[in-house]
Formats: C-alpha cells, sequence, structure tokens
C-alpha cells in the first residue's frame, strides 16, 4: 500500500513538472528589443556632428506629430542600404540621426556621397546615448510622437516592408 | 568532522555569496547580465560593441554612487529582465525561485526521515 502511495506520488509529481516545463518552455523568454515601445523616450543631449557649439534635447526639441531617431555609422554596411529608404522618408517626417561611435570625417563623407536625409545629426562618441535609449546597435530607428512616447522601434536596417509600416504610422 | 563537511558544502552550494563574497562590485554585475547581442556570454565574458559601451555606462553609474538595485532597474526599463541572469521576484517568475527551495526542503524531510528510520533500526 505505501509502495503504491509512493508511485502514484511521483507519477502525479512528474506530470506536474512536466506541465510546469512544458508551458515555461512556451513563454517567449527571448529577448524583446521592444521593451521600451509605449514608454517616454528618456531625453538625451544631441551635439551636433558638423558644429560641435549646436544642441538639442530629443524629445522636448520636437514640435512635430511625429520625428524619426535613426541610429547609424558611416562604417556600418546595413546602414549604407537602408541609406537610400531614409532619403525617400526625409520629406515626410523630421529624421534626428544619431551618429554612432564614429569618425567625424568619415560620417560627412559617407552624407557626401550618398546625401544627407538628416534634419539633425547628433554624435554619440561612446556609445552611451544609444544605450540610454535602449540600443543594440546600429542600425535602429524610433519613431517618436509629440508627446515623446516611442510608437515603432526597429532593429536593424529598414527595408521596403519597415518603410510601408512607417509611412501607415506617420499616415 | 563529516557534519561540518557538509555544512561547508551546503554553504558552498546555496550562499556561494557568503563564502566567496567578491570585492569588485563591477565584474560582480558583469557576471549577472546578458550580452543580448552574443550567444549566451555575459557582458563579463563578451567583447561586443554592445558589451563595451554598457560596460562603460554601468562604470558611470557606479561613480554616481547608484546602488546595485538602481542599475538593475535602469537596465531592466530599457532592456526587460531578460538581460539579468539573475531574474528578478515577480509574479511570474515565483515558481522559479520558489523551486530550488521547495526541493531544499523536501531533501530535509527525507533526510531526517531516514535517520529517525536509521536509528530505529539500531534500536531494533
Amino acid at each position: 500500500m505505501k509502495k503504491n502511495l509512493k508511485i502514484i506520488f511521483l507519477v502525479l509529481a512528474s506530470i506536474l513538472f512536466f506541465i510546469i516545463f512544458y508551458y515555461a518552455l512556451k513563454i517567449n523568454k527571448k529577448n524583446n528589443p521592444r521593451v521600451m515601445l509605449n514608454t517616454v523616450l528618456p531625453t538625451i543631449e544631441l551635439v551636433s556632428l558638423k558644429d560641435k557649439t549646436k544642441k538639442i534635447f530629443l524629445p522636448t526639441a520636437n514640435k512635430d506629430k511625429y520625428f524619426l531617431l535613426n541610429i547609424w555609422s558611416s562604417w556600418c554596411v546595413p546602414c549604407r542600404d537602408e541609406h537610400q529608404i531614409l532619403s525617400k522618408l526625409k520629406d515626410k517626417i523630421k529624421i534626428y540621426g544619431i551618429n554612432y561611435k564614429d569618425e567625424q570625417s568619415n560620417a560627412i563623407s559617407f552624407l557626401n556621397e550618398l546625401g544627407n536625409p538628416f534634419y539633425f545629426i547628433g554624435t554619440d562618441r561612446n556609445g552611451s546615448i544609444s544605450i540610454e535609449i535602449g540600443a543594440y546597435g546600429v542600425p535602429e530607428t524610433y519613431i517618436v510622437n509629440s508627446q515623446g512616447i516611442i510608437i515603432f522601434k526597429h532593429v536593424g536596417p529598414i527595408n521596403n516592408h519597415v518603410y510601408s509600416t512607417i509611412n501607415k504610422i506617420i499616415k | 568532522m563529516r557534519s561540518f563537511f557538509f555544512i561547508f558544502l551546503f554553504c558552498l552550494f546555496v550562499f556561494p555569496k557568503i563564502c566567496f563574497s567578491s570585492t569588485d562590485r563591477e565584474v560582480d554585475i558583469y557576471k549577472n547580465i546578458r550580452c543580448l547581442v552574443c550567444q549566451g556570454q555575459s557582458l563579463n565574458d563578451s567583447n561586443s560593441n554592445f558589451a563595451k559601451d554598457l560596460k562603460q555606462v554601468i562604470k558611470k553609474k557606479i561613480l554616481e554612487k547608484k546602488t546595485n538595485k538602481e542599475i538593475y532597474e535602469y537596465l531592466t526599463d530599457r532592456y526587460g529582465d531578460w538581460i539579468l541572469f539573475n531574474p528578478p521576484l515577480k509574479k511570474s517568475t515565483i515558481l522559479l525561485w520558489a523551486i530550488p527551495g521547495i526541493f531544499v526542503l523536501l531533501g530535509f524531510v527525507l533526510l531526517i526521515k531516514r535517520t529517525q528510520l536509521t536509528s530505529l533500526n539500531k534500536d531494533n
């Protein structure tokens, strides 16, 4: 009788653990890059890439309904790919750029070669501004509304699908 | 002597922080932070751009006299709980924290029962 009870207890415990682990595996515990979505963009100070005496604070500097924030670098190959899409967006939304860990001369050459879609470019020499806004690296794109809330975030280069999503948001 | 050895082993596995407290606070924090762009590496083991940036930010926060809790909060606000190797105690993680305790308790109960049985057998 005691032995049977032990077996029943073991079987029940195994079933319980199976159920727990089964559901635990189903929960998406993977990294979620959109943690900051629908939260207020932390205030960041951007010092101009071209003129170090000029600086702005985001999101407070923005007076428009939306603005786009893009982290880029001249050494980043995917940034080159998304640059033409940013150029298509520049007339639809103000684009603020964060130039991530780059040399000023390289960044300016990059813009001279591919065009400048940015309304303002700030520098992030040590990557701390990118960390402040919860970024992982380059390229990364955010859309922030007039209340300073991040309403869209994309990690990686903007492709045509992301471009149409952005268009739908800012329409 | 044997019981001391078992107590030592128990301490070693259950309270490693108490037995071997590291003086290097920075490294302690790095070891508890996941490098989000690497494969299962901690910040301490990683040399990625992301890890380097994050280490600088943490160093600055320590200099600003922020507590570990404040630093972890800063990071989880931006990257979620996934960035910590030790998940915080929350409703969703209560089972995760409780299971080891339950097993330790069960182990103690079994140990006591066994000891009682052995002593009873010896008496008989």
